[in-house]
């Protein structure tokens, strides 16, 4: 639905699908009625459903659905926000605003319906204090700030900050910190900003819902340094969505639990701050600031300005020890990445995604490049020009400085280890049959939904994604990590590449900051504080975390759906007086 | 099937190279690994091959279109030295797209571990040759050395670039 050159996959070869081995019963380890070998009938299957209402799912080009699943609708009520009420009554969402707080400032952020119209199509979605993107905070480091917040939609929710090193009590985790706030109730947040850089604000409660209709929204905290980023002639946020809509449509969410359970909602209108058609206006020569942020639900970007050239600047809650220039920026949902792109060149320049799709029936590879917008440059070249500064690639020896009390760390074992896995239960025959050659591809990152049927089909109830600490051999919530303040920790994350579906995750930790210091054994060789770490099939990733501040921090998969299917642990950073308890 | 394939394929791997000082990775050993075969010019040569991702400063190492980019930890013993063979002073490493049509250049063969790379193509073929000098502007010598990207295993044969063209 936007301007999309897409690859068709026109050769279906549906022959190739008796050929395919079935996964063993070991695959789905708990599967307590049917085994994939001798299926339960379909109504018998404990989520599975015939009589929901049946909602057609949009399919590839060229894909058809599959027929062991035509007909099958998830085991979950179909859920929109706001269905029923008559659209033209909601308020039309606005966009996003820039508040300036200063330390001690206070801020009413109301979650709200709102009416968006998006490719032509009205739907009542959700807003922060009637924006979408919700306002644009901008707060000078170290600044203390007290957000209201007033659930005023349809669901439970609660604020996160995300990155943001905070007090535990404001981290907005309900289960972990604090109860979700009803619907019609209020909570108070209290966020102290101690590192520069873009971070983000979103719920977490059902956030498949909630985020994906809306909910989500930047914060942008200065250095007091007026150099802390290379000049540039304009600074743009841009929050990198998208949404799943069939027809004119939204496609529900289910009602007791995320659908999509396997590979996560993956949208198909892509969106840059809510719209599907960015567009920017820029004089030659200029020089912009992006700041990117994905705040969609499962999607991995991998984005582009037409060859512009790129400088990196800084990642999650850091800059970079170096800058370094760049071709492409790759987000896992949560990450964020600041770039500078230069427009030398009078014209059109698109603003593009671009991946690699897998036709499953096929086994091959297809190039999918979405437009997300376009930047138009004018012939009048703009002043004052900042090119020779952006030609030249900074370094930051203060970052490096500050990484250099963990070096010492980096080499050392892990201190923990977990593996990443699925376990399934009672899927559809053909969806098992389907996936059981999925670790074929040896694809490290799935950046589209390839088989929307299979993966709309598969609720939470159907679907457990697992952190499994490999010393204890306890999985998620059952985890239960307790270390003391000021510790550094070693944690080793393997993402099992011969698991049932394996998958990318975006690992998540809470409220403390951590350095990738290696991938399958290669050490990083330019550091950046990060809060979101992905983790591509197969990887084996070595994560530093700087565990500073106390409290009960969640650790968890950034697909939303993932973690709506379990996989979350918490990390307990007690305080020294009390001793590390475990 | 699968299993089977996958099963094969660790066999015929020898123990993974060390990677990084002061960590073991070995049980972890991730799934890009390449079987290397030898041809009838060095009969007895041996070897394996290992993805790891080039130098990113993301999450993963990927090109502007979204193809992985790694590099290739070559492992390769009992090959006899190139000038046995003929007018051949090195051995050179390929990526080969599956059809034979493109070589490229990824670097040169020494004994025990070389990196070379990066390899950027969805699906390939790992090749090496012995070659006349290390800087070879087209591939000219005979394989030693072959396998394929673990990308590739999956392929039906209608689609199977070899195929393309060829009425049914
Ligand atoms: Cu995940």
């Amino acid at each position: 639905m936007t301007g999309r050159a897409r690859a068709m996959w026109t050769e279906p070869l549906a022959a190739v699908l008796l050929l395919l081995p079935v996964a063993s019963p070991a695959q789905q380890p708990s599967a307590p009625h049917a085994s994939p070998t001798n299926p339960a009938p379909m109504h018998d299957m404990p989520g599975m459903s015939e009589h929901a209402m049946v909602m057609p799912i949009p399919m590839p080009a060229g894909m058809p659905m599959m027929p062991g699943l035509v007909g099958l609708a998830p085991g979950v009520t179909p859920f929109l926000p706001g269905a029923g009420l008559d659209l033209a009554r909601l308020p039309a969402a606005k966009a996003s605003a820039v508040v300036r707080l200063k330390n001690g400032d206070t801020l009413d952020l109301t979650a709200t319906l709102v009416r968006r119209a998006i490719a032509g199509h009205a739907f009542a979605m959700y807003g922060y204090n009637g924006e979408v993107p919700g306002p644009l905070i901008r707060v000078p480091r170290n600044a203390t700030i007290v957000v209201r917040f007033h659930n005023r939609i349809d669901l439970p929710s609660a604020v996160h900050w995300h990155g943001v090193r905070l007090d535990n009590r404001s981290d907005g985790a309900p289960g972990v910190t604090q109860e979700p706030v009803a619907p019609g109730a209020d909570f108070i947040y209290r966020i102290h900003f101690p590192d520069a850089g873009i971070y983000w604000y979103h719920p977490h409660v059902r956030e498949d819902v909630e985020q994906a209709m809306g909910l989500y929204g930047a914060m942008l905290v200065d250095s007091p340094d007026s150099d802390y980023y290379p000049p540039a002639n304009r600074d743009a946020v841009l929050m990198l969505g998208d949404l799943l809509v069939n027809a004119d449509s939204l496609i529900p969410f289910g009602r007791e639990g995320p659908d999509f359970a396997l590979m996560g909602r993956v949208g198909n209108v892509l969106l840059v701050n809510g719209e599907p058609d960015y567009a920017l206006h820029v004089r030659r020569g200029e020089v912009v600031r992006f700041q990117l942020v994905n705040v969609s639900s499962s999607r991995t970007w991998n984005v582009s300005f037409g060859g512009a050239p790129m400088k990196l600047l800084a990642g999650d809650q850091s800059r970079f020890e170096r800058e370094e220039r760049v071709m492409s920026v790759v987000l896992a949902p949560a990450e964020r990445y600041v770039v500078e792109v230069r427009f030398d060149r009078a014209g059109r320049v698109p603003l593009v995604n671009a991946v690699q799709a897998i036709n499953h029936y096929q086994g091959e590879f297809v190039p999918e490049v979405d437009t997300l917008g376009m930047v138009t440059v004018d012939a009048a070249p703009v002043a004052p020009d900042y090119g020779r500064a952006f030609s030249t690639l900074g370094a930051h020896p203060d970052v490096s400085r500050d990484i250099d009390r963990y070096r010492g760390y980096f080499d050392r074992p892990p201190d923990k280890r977990l593996t990443l896995a699925l376990a399934t239960t009672a899927l559809p025959l053909a969806t098992v049959q389907f996936m059981s050659i999925d670790t074929a591809y040896y694809a490290p990152v799935e950046w589209v939904d390839g088989m929307p049927d299979m993966n709309w089909l598969s609720t939470s109830k159907q679907v457990r994604w697992v952190l499994r600490d490999d010393v204890t051999g306890k999985e998620n919530m059952d985890i239960d990590w307790h270390v003391s303040a000021g510790s550094v920790v070693k944690l080793r994350i393997f993402n099992d590449p011969t698991s049932f579906h394996p998958m990318q995750h975006p690992i998540h930790l809470h409220g403390q900051r951590m350095l990738v210091v290696a991938r399958d054994g290669v050490p990083s060789t330019n550091l950046v504080w990060k809060d979101t770490a992905l983790i591509p099939v197969g990887a084996t990733v070595d994560l530093l975390i700087d565990a500073s501040n106390p409290g009960a921090w969640m650790l968890h998969c950034h697909i939303a759906e993932h973690l709506g299917s379990g996989m979350m642990a918490v990390l307990h950073v007690d305080p020294p007086a009390q001793g590390s308890g475990r | 099937m699968r299993l089977a394939l996958a099963a094969a394929v660790l066999l015929a791997a020898a123990p993974l190279p060390a990677a990084h000082s002061g960590s073991t990775l070995s049980d972890a050993a991730g799934p890009y690994d390449i079987a290397l075969f030898s041809t009838p010019t060095a009969p007895a040569a041996r070897g394996h091959a290992r993805l790891v991702y080039a130098p990113s400063p993301f999450g993963v190492a990927v090109t502007a279109d979204g193809r992985a980019r790694y590099d290739v930890q070559i492992t390769a013993s009992a090959l006899p030295a190139p000038s046995t063979l003929g007018a051949f002073s090195s051995y050179v490493a390929w990526e080969v797209t599956p059809d034979l049509s493109r070589w490229t250049r990824l670097g040169v063969v020494a004994k025990g571990t070389s990196t070379v790379g990066p390899a950027e193509l969805n699906k390939f073929l790992l090749v090496i040759t012995a070659e006349a000098d290390s800087m070879p502007a087209a591939h000219a010598g005979p394989t030693v050395l072959h396998g394929t990207s673990p990308s590739g295993w999956l392929q039906s044969f209608l689609t199977h670039p070899l195929f393309r063209g060829v009425a049914p």
